[in-house]
Parts: C-alpha cells; structure tokens; sequence
C-alpha cells in the first residue's frame, strides 16, 4: 500500500471500529441484566458513586443542594448549580421539576 | 463521467499527499485532537454508563416515595402514616423504611434499614451475594448486618465477624454480619450497610415511631400519579414518583460531567485556534501553491474539496482514534485520575469497574464538535486564497 494511503485508511478503519464499539455498547445496555431483586427490595434509587459528595442517595433533595449545600433557604440552587454544565443541553434544567416546588406539589 | 470520476481519484490522491507534506500543520491537529477527544470521551461516556446505572436504580425504587416535610425541609415521617396511605384505592403496599449515613474514617456509607414485611414481598432471588446470605424477617433487632466489598475491604471483614459502629449520638453499636454483597453489585451496594428496621432505627436514635421515608407500591393496573394526585391533600406530605427521581438524578450526573464539558469547551476553542493559526501559517506557503495549481487550471473549487478531504481525513483519523482511548481508558483503566480530580467521585473500590456507556448519541455528538470547526477553520482560508488572482497569489507568496 502506498504510503500516502495509511492515514486515510486507518481514519475508515479507525471510524468503523469505534462505530462497531458504539453499536455493541448499545446492545450490551439495552439487554444488560441487573440485580434488579436486590434494587427493589433496597428500594434506594440511586448508586454507590458519590457517597462522600452531599449524599446523593437521597431522593431528590440532596442532589439539589449539593452546590452550596444545606445554607438556609437553599432549596432552590438547581439553577446556581447549572453554571457547571450547558444548561441549554440539558431537558433537565430547562423544564420545571415538578415537586421541586413545594407549592406546586401540595396543589 | 469516466474524466469526473478520474479527476476526483487524482484531487484525493494529491490531498492525501497533501497530508505527509504539511507535516507539521497534521500533527499538530493530530495530537491536539487526540488529547482532547481522549479526555472528553472517558468523561461523557462514564456519565452515560452512570446516567444509565441510576436509571436502573430508579426503576426499581418504589413507584411513590413519601418524605415528610416541615418548613419546607425533610424530616422523619411518622409511622401512622402508614395506615392513612394503605387506605387510598390504587395502594397496595406501604413500606417503612429508615437510612442515613454513617461516618467511618475518613469516608461515608449508606446505612439502610429494611421493613421485615417488605423481606416479604416478593420480587425474586436476590443473587447479588458472595458470600453469606440476605436479610430474612427474623434478623429483626438481631444486629444481623449485610455489607457490600468496601466495607469489607476497609475493615477486613468477613461473614461470621462482628464489628462496632458508631453513631451520631456517639453510642457503640454491635452488628454481626451474616452475608457480603458480590462485586457485580458493587455500584450499587459498595458502600451498603443493610440491616433490620428496628436496628437501623436504634442506630439512628430514631424517635419512638418514626422512619426516614415510606415506600408506596402501587397495584400493577393503577398510574402512579393518578395514585399520587390522591394524597394532595395529606398534610406536610411530599410525594416522589419515578419519573421525578429519574429527572433529579439525570440532572445531578448531567451536572457532575459538566464541569468537564466546561473544560472541555475552552480546550475545543484553543483547538479550533490552533487549526485556524496553522492553516494561516501554512497560508503563505499554500498560497503560492494555489496560484500554481489555478494557473494549471484547478478551479476555486477543487482546492476546497482538495482541503475539505484533508480535514475529514484528519478530523476523522484524531477523533475516532482519541474516543477509542478515551473508551479504552475509562473501560480498562477505571480513568485513573480523571474521575477522582475533576467529577468528585470520592474514592472507588479495588474491584470496581466503572459503568461505561458508548452511546451512538454522544459518539456523533464529539464527531459534530471536532470535525466541523476543523472543517471550517481549514477550509476558509483556503477558499480565501483560492478567490485571490493565481498570478498576485505567487506575488505575494514571493515576497
């Protein structure tokens, strides 16, 4: 093979291979088989990461607060802690959560 | 179409050749490329794996959790509560359930208290065990605990061994443990301390009759918000569903990569820079060399598909082989440094294997944010020189 040629075969190589890794990955995820008795019967929805970082195993309220913590009236920070992402990304943070506001929630 | 077909063979071959002769200007984009495509992918493809790994956390949490609140903060919710919830039409379990956590050393764990109904409530073998065996009704008020591998690996337990924890009213607590959580379950249970409600509640000086939350099911043909919209009405109750648990939780991991998005935003920048300055350097060099080929009759726009080729095939070759190190990486190696520095992910166990999820999704997502920029950065100037007169072009290159 003429040398020029290496790069742009290894760029289709290379691109075929990861979108193979991709394509895998997304079969592995959708069958993927869990130790879902275990979870149900725990009933905590939420993972063993981050256990040092403002309890995330808490639903809901702790993964709010986890910015700027427990100050007082600090139930509110989902915006102040979004400067850390790209909030346009995120359905998340441009949508209301319901139950995050109390109100709402108590109708 | 036999001469369209030969004259494209002829501008791809000069492109690649193209390749080798810059060589400067290809390895700077293929190594600034290759850094930053590395890095961003080992971060977002770990969020996805544990975006998707606390999707599967939530969908097994009950279908409404109920926390009490009190001035808008949630406190332990009283157990009468209980009786009040069962007698709304669609419920058909309430379970109590009392957690927290507990400090040892240095490091947070989770410590859970399981409602010995709830042991009863069917939902299939749990199989996540190494080694003993899971909580049974009877284990209520015996101390008996289940731990998972970190713990055990910290204190150098094993089934069969008592250890002594230690609470914040700063009483010593006594518990035996009768089983240890496998490493299959580890990203669930690393941290895990499982034991009776009645033991969690004394760990916890808990007062007489209350828990931390309560757990609804619903019967399989109710919605759980139609079931949801039905305690309105109960005072100081704050009801949780599925759905806002998963939106809670995807925002949270969402935001923990975030900061490296962040990072990762002004990196493509001085990237795109990067490309735009060495295009630009090689400008006056090119320059002479565009003339040249228009005055042999190349037209404004063979000399963009000769520089759009160039850029796909280095755009592509740094981006795919940077996301399969950066896959490698995070699969393999657990990202060492990455995750612990910049995510906040406190400390993982030995044998922990990060979730790593290659989703087609954020695979486009980089190719859409290396390749384009670089496309533009490189293309332009060349369209810039290939509108200027051949003749003033080798002028200027010239002088």
């Amino acid at each position: 093979m003429r040398r020029v040629l290496i790069l742009p075969v290894l760029a289709i190589v290379l691109t075929a291979a990861l979108l193979s890794v991709a394509v895998y990955s997304e079969s592995q995820w959708s069958m993927r088989e869990y130790d879902k008795a275990l979870r149900e019967t725990v009933a905590l929805p939420s993972i063993a990461i981050g256990t040092n970082y403002e309890g995330t195993r808490n639903p809901l309220i702790e993964v709010f607060v986890r910015s700027l913590y427990d100050v007082p009236g600090g139930y509110d920070y989902i915006v102040s802690s979004s400067f850390i992402d790209t909030p346009i990304w995120l359905r998340d943070f441009r949508e209301t959560i319901p139950g995050f506001n109390f109100t709402a929630v108590k109708g | 179409m036999r001469y369209m077909i030969r004259k494209h063979k002829n501008l791809l071959n000069y492109s690649f050749d193209c390749l080798r002769r810059y060589r400067m200007r290809t390895a700077v984009i293929l190594i600034t490329f290759l850094v930053a495509t590395t890095m961003i992918s080992a971060v977002l493809f770990t969020k996805d794996g544990l975006e998707r790994e606390a999707e599967f956390s939530v969908q097994s949490a009950p279908d409404l959790t109920l926390q009490y609140l009190k001035g808008g903060r949630v406190e332990p919710i009283n157990t009468s509560y209980t009786s009040l919830i069962s007698g709304i039409p669609g419920v058909e379990k309430v379970l109590k359930r009392t957690w927290g956590y507990a400090g040892i050393g240095q490091y947070t764990f989770v410590v859970v208290g399981l409602d010995p109904e709830g042991l009863n409530y069917s939902r299939g073998v749990i199989t996540s065990l190494e080694e003993g065996r899971f909580l049974t009704p009877e284990d209520e008020g015996t101390g008996n605990i289940v731990i998972g591998k970190l713990l055990a690996y910290m204190l150098d337990v094993r089934v069969g061994d008592d250890i002594i924890l230690l609470s914040e009213s700063v009483e010593a607590n006594k518990f035996h443990i009768v089983g240890l959580f496998s490493d299959a379950s580890s990203i669930y249970t690393a941290d895990m301390i499982l034991m009776s409600l009645e033991d969690a509640n004394k760990f916890f000086s808990m007062p007489e009759g209350q828990v931390t939350d309560l757990c609804v099911y619903v019967s399989p043909a109710e919605d759980p918000v139609n079931v949801a919209s039905k305690m309105n009405s109960i005072p100081n109750l704050r009801v949780l569903d599925q759905d806002l648990l998963l939106r809670g939780y995807k925002a949270a991991y969402g935001a923990r990569g975030g900061i490296f998005t962040t990072l990762w935003t002004i990196l493509l920048v001085a990237i795109a820079l990067i490309a735009f300055s060495q295009a630009i350097v090689v400008g006056h060099e090119s320059q002479f060399e565009v003339g040249l080929l228009k005055t042999f009759g190349f037209s404004t726009l063979d000399i963009i598909e000769v520089r759009l080729v160039e850029s796909l095939v280095l755009g592509f070759f740094a981006t795919s082989l940077g996301m399969l190190l950066g896959f490698s990486y995070a699969a393999f190696l657990n990202a060492p440094g990455l995750v612990d520095i910049l995510l906040g992910w406190a400390y993982l166990p030995r044998e922990f294997r990060l979730p790593v999820y290659v989703s087609l999704q954020s695979v486009f997502s980089i190719y859409a944010v290396t390749v384009i920029p670089l496309l533009i950065t490189t293309v332009v100037p060349a369209w810039l020189n290939a509108i200027t007169d051949p003749e003033l072009a080798m002028r200027r290159a010239a002088a």
